[in-house]
């Protein structure tokens, strides 16, 4: 495509899905000629069509700067988030915007995250502390090598797309997931946690990190760089150690947790 | 939840997995093609594979080789839809590696 | 009502982009990998038979069916090793001085094993002991 015919291009096509569950049976696709701007987002073409041609239109967003995770979205089978998928990458057009791939489907690209949200506090993703420290003992201290053992598993912000690139999600209802078990391995790799014990159970069983066969997109599609897959497979060498080690009449130094 | 014995299937699959990284592209090209072309003698084979420590290695590889492959065919086929036999998968194929398993022993023997 | 739509899924999920299918032929070199298991240990079996049976048996390698195999396996065994190595730093985190040692370091250290490897079974076949 030459430069000439992108900056010529008034308008693109976004086939958008639709579903409504009060009056539809099967979910069809909507073509529609959406401005083209050069700085413009899938999102911002999806809120045009909304404000201009169809208030029924439905689809999350909030923060438009890719940290809230609302707004995820297959965008030409692919799991991105509307306001960081700009326009021009998908010129000519058209742009299929479709919900995550994986998820039941309320209305629209509205997605079910019932079973996400579940799955997510099932691991407990926060501090557990046998015993609180008092006040008077100060913070918890964390050295910059602590914090970089789990930093990269922080930063995820639930947007799902990790989920919807994952084919065991797709197939197995029980796998945890690419998010869960990255937040879990998060907690697990904080020096102020104590959670360990109780994560364990769930995320070393066959539907937490053992469905995981490592196709590795989750990271790829990751917004955030966290990585899941290096998460999984981190805590399956955990796992692992622990499997052999249990066996063994004595602990050895340094493996104990 | 039940506590899962992959772990100990996930170890030989990650062994084998390793050595089998290491080693075969190697070893297909000296059997593969060195071997057919004339370019390794009789007797230097002979002596190879009658070598204790070499045959006591072939035995290992042929060992974790063999169950690094039916622990990747059994999930690979899990993927492409055989959830429902999951447990029949498995022992088929870990069965089937104990079986290469045992002839690699009696080949090396 | 038909309410929200239920959760698709495709058992053609593979074919959904490159991504996925080099999953899935990376997933298949283990078919490859004990095929050539099988090979070989026939290969040490005729030539602990003896002169004779290797002898069939090199009439049977020379053949263009067996070079065929052997390059398709060759290749699922690269493609093996490839993303083997690749996979190493995501699945061990080695910290060396309180820093991680970067995945780039870690996977030309496994190249430089896997030569020295090579190198050894090279040796073993093609210097006289």
């Amino acid at each position: 495509m030459t430069t000439e015919t992108m900056t010529d291009q008034r308008t693109v096509t976004l086939e958008v899905f639709r579903y409504h569950p009060d009056t539809d049976s099967e979910p069809s696709f909507q073509s529609y000629e959406v401005p083209y701007r050069e700085e413009w987002v899938v999102l911002d073409a999806l809120n045009w069509l909304k404000d201009e041609v169809d208030g029924t239109l439905s689809y999350r967003w909030s923060c438009r700067m890719g940290v809230c995770g609302s707004c995820g979205t297959m965008v030409n089978g692919y799991p991105r988030l509307t306001c960081n998928a700009f326009l021009r990458e998908f010129l000519p057009g058209p742009i299929r915007v479709e919900p995550l791939r994986g998820f039941p489907v309320e209305r629209d690209m509205v997605t079910v995250l019932d079973d996400f949200m579940e799955k997510l506090t099932d691991v407990k993703p926060y501090i557990i502390r046998e015993e609180e420290q008092s006040l008077d003992e100060g913070e918890y201290r964390q050295s910059p090598s602590q914090l970089a053992d789990y930093k990269q598993f922080s930063m995820c912000i639930n947007c799902t797309l990790c989920y919807a690139a994952c084919p065991v999600y797709e197939h197995e209802d029980d796998f945890l997931g690419p998010a869960v078990l990255a937040l879990a391995q998060r907690y697990n790799l904080d020096s102020r946690d104590q959670g360990n014990e109780q994560r364990q159970q769930l995320i070393w069983a066959d539907e937490g990190i053992w469905d995981c066969t490592f196709v590795g997109e989750c990271s790829e599609v990751c917004p955030k760089d966290v990585d899941p897959a290096a998460a999984i497979q981190q805590a399956k060498v955990d796992a692992t150690n622990n499997f052999f080690i249990s066996f063994l009449p004595f602990t050895p130094p340094g493996m104990g947790r | 939840m039940r506590p899962s014995n992959e772990p100990f299937w996930w170890a030989m699959f990650g062994a084998g997995g390793m050595i089998t990284a290491l080693l075969l592209p190697v070893l297909i090209i000296l059997t593969g093609f060195v071997v057919p072309a004339g370019g390794v003698d009789f007797n230097q084979l002979d002596t190879l594979f009658n070598n204790p420590l070499v045959r006591l290695i072939i035995l290992g590889v042929a060992f974790l080789s063999f169950f690094h492959a039916a622990h990747r065919i059994r999930h690979t086929l899990k993927d492409l839809g055989l959830r429902s036999v999951a447990t029949p998968l498995a022992v088929l194929c870990y069965a089937a590696a104990l079986a290469g398993t045992i002839w690699a022993a009696l080949v090396v023997l | 009502m038909p309410g929200p739509l239920p959760r698709a899924k495709s058992n053609v999920w593979w074919n959904r982009g490159w991504p996925y299918r080099v999953f899935l032929l990376r997933e298949l070199s283990a078919v490859a990998v004990a095929v050539y298991i099988v090979l070989l240990l026939v290969l040490v079996s005729q030539v602990r038979e003896g002169r004779g049976a290797f002898n069939d048996h090199l009439d049977l390698l020379e053949s263009p069916l067996f070079w065929i195999i052997h390059a398709v396996i060759l290749g699922f065994a690269q493609l093996h090793t490839s993303t083997w190595f690749r996979a190493v730093p995501k699945s061990m985190r080695v910290k060396l001085g309180g820093r991680v040692v970067p995945p780039e370091a870690m996977i030309f250290g496994m190249y430089a094993l896997w030569v020295g490897a090579s190198l050894v079974v090279l040796a073993a076949f093609l210097v006289e002991w």
